[in-house]
């Protein structure tokens, strides 16, 4: 094993949060890191600016599943406007802690965010 | 609401998955399938060890009792490791393991054949501690020719007839591969060798890593015709910090660690006594017990991936399924990620391993899998499952119930799986 997970990290894989795709979505984001190939895949449903529900999907290391996980798990509920503030290190700290050559995992989680707001917003101005 | 929950709440979705775990948690055993890695020690060459460690603690270099108690115990492991691959003991030095065998055999005979010509062969799909050594050497300037291996992890001695030259000094090609167990052609390579220097190619020298097949399949440097071959310890139930090079008599090599008169001034530096009796004890029981272990992995092995293949769709195996060493299997599994899979099984507390890992953003995916031919997700999604003599049944059904789980588990999560959830 190359990490030492915290509990919540293995908690994230083990009990994984808000997993899979909603069908009435609003937006969906999937970005790649395109060096490790690693790959997020958010989908959000949107009333009133507020993330009403959001999924995950997620392919690649353990970091970038938890992450997943707890990105899904944290936005939903939020403001969109409250999404948009959301940290790497506030991921990092939500699964317990990263080791710097995994932190690449709460990158990605962050920009499949905003991926997903700025497709969101494009497609709300149409 | 910008907050984590807490372990212990319950998930909002993957229930399946959560009930899953809570039973995993209820009956949870640990199961290694990681004997390729490394093995546990056999109470009995910890038995013979033990005295080494204590009363008899002798330096084999000293003259007095103390001394030659300790010299007549590594001699004796001398003869037992010579035994195991049917060398003379006077052929074998005892190192730090089989990186160090390895290295010194490839430094060491390169060194002193420069003069001679500056190209070495090797194959794609060498252990590290060959590859590492390969790469440094041919940023010295050596020319190196790697193998393919084709789709079934095995090279070809026309490919190697073909890339030998009049400058080849070296060919280095391990005995089975580490990932995926591919039983290379060593015999013909050996011939071939023997062949070349029937015509005058008298300083091609052959070096294989047997560190891998070493007590799992018979092997006699005589028949295999080979110059050099590296062992290692702590694959075959003994202690980890040792290993062997056996040095073909007649054939030079340039020592790479100098300073005292050990191993017959090919390796300096007080012989580590318990680790070399511990050694020489784990080669005579591997040598005499080698049919028993390997009728027992390759039944448990076969068992396993029946299993696997009866209940798991979408996986592929890696490397020949018939020239490949009986304790080991190498599966990719489709749509998922090894390191992920290894995760998953290892909190359900079963051991295996990756070749692939993914660091600072950057995949390096397994060398040995790309050289078969598989694309980088099958690359990524391989898992060695290695067996050891000790393994049961009873690991083999846990294991394959876990494993299912953790597949589940990872492919309804992925954005490649055609079983990608909708879920509301």
């Amino acid at each position: 094993m190359t990490l030492s997970y915290s509990d919540i990290f293995s908690d994230h894989l083990a009990n994984p949060r808000n997993a899979g795709e909603l069908a009435d979505a609003d937006v969906v984001a999937e970005e790649t890191n395109p060096v490790c190939g690693d790959r997020l895949r958010l989908s959000l449903r949107i009333r009133d600016g507020r993330i009403d529900a959001a999924r995950f999907l997620a392919y690649g290391c353990p970091p970038t599943l938890a992450c997943g996980s707890a990105i899904a798990e944290m936005i939903q509920g939020t403001t969109i406007h409250e999404a948009t503030k959301l940290t790497k290190n506030e991921i990092v700290a939500a699964v317990g802690g990263l080791p710097s050559r995994k932190q690449h995992a709460a990158s990605l989680a962050i920009e499949t965010l905003r991926a997903a707001i700025i497709k969101h917003a494009s497609e709300d101005g149409e | 609401m910008l907050t984590p929950s807490a372990s212990q709440q319950q998930p909002r979705f993957g229930s399946r998955i959560s009930d899953a775990w809570t039973e995993i948690s209820v009956v949870m055993r640990k199961v290694y399938l990681d004997h390729s890695a490394t093995t546990p020690i056999d109470s009995r060459v910890l038995e013979a060890m033990l005295p080494y460690l204590t009363e008899k603690f002798g330096n084999a270099s000293s003259v007095h009792m103390f001394g030659q108690e300790a010299r007549a115990a590594v001699d004796k492991a001398r003869r037992q490791v010579a035994s195991l691959v049917g060398a003379r003991a006077n052929e074998v030095v005892f190192t730090s393991g089989g990186t160090e065998a390895n290295n010194l055999a490839i430094r060491g005979i390169c060194e002193v054949a420069k003069a001679h010509g500056r190209h070495v062969i090797t194959s794609a799909i060498e252990h590290p501690s060959v590859r590492g050594v390969v790469d440094e050497i041919e940023k010295e300037g050596w020319e190196i020719t790697r193998l393919p291996v084709y789709d079934n992890g095995i090279v070809r001695i026309d490919d190697l007839r073909a890339a030998i030259r009049p400058d080849t000094i070296l060919i280095s090609v391990m005995t089975a591969n580490n990932e995926i167990g591919t039983n290379q052609p060593i015999a013909e390579i050996g011939a071939l060798v023997v062949e070349e220097r029937e015509h005058g190619h008298r300083h091609l020298c052959f070096h294989t890593d047997a560190v891998q097949a070493a007590g799992r399949l018979p092997i006699d440097v005589q028949a295999l015709g080979c110059d050099l071959l590296s062992l290692s310890a702590h694959k075959i139930y003994a202690p980890k910090g040792t290993g062997a090079l056996f040095i073909r008599r007649g054939v030079r090599l340039a020592p790479q660690q100098v300073g005292g008169h050990q191993e017959r001034e090919r390796r300096a530096g007080t012989e580590s006594v318990a680790n070399i009796v511990a050694f020489g004890t784990a080669a005579e029981l591997a040598k005499k017990e080698l049919d028993q272990r390997n009728d027992h992995t390759r039944r448990l092995r076969d068992r396993f991936e029946t299993e696997v293949e009866d209940r798991i769709p979408d996986i592929v195996f890696n490397g020949d399924r018939e020239q490949r060493l009986p304790h080991l299997s190498n599966i990719s599994f489709r749509f998922i990620e090894g390191e992920g899979l290894l995760i998953h099984l290892d909190m359900q507390g079963v051991a295996v391993s990756t070749g692939s890992a993914c660091s600072s953003g950057t995949l390096e995916p397994s060398p040995v899998i790309r050289a078969l031919g598989r694309n980088e997700e099958l690359a990524r999604g391989a898992i060695r499952f290695s067996f050891g003599k000790d393994s049961t049944d009873e690991d083999v059904d846990y294991a394959v119930t876990a494993l299912l789980r953790a597949v589940e588990s990872l492919r309804e999560l992925s954005p490649l799986s055609r079983k990608s959830l909708v879920a509301n």
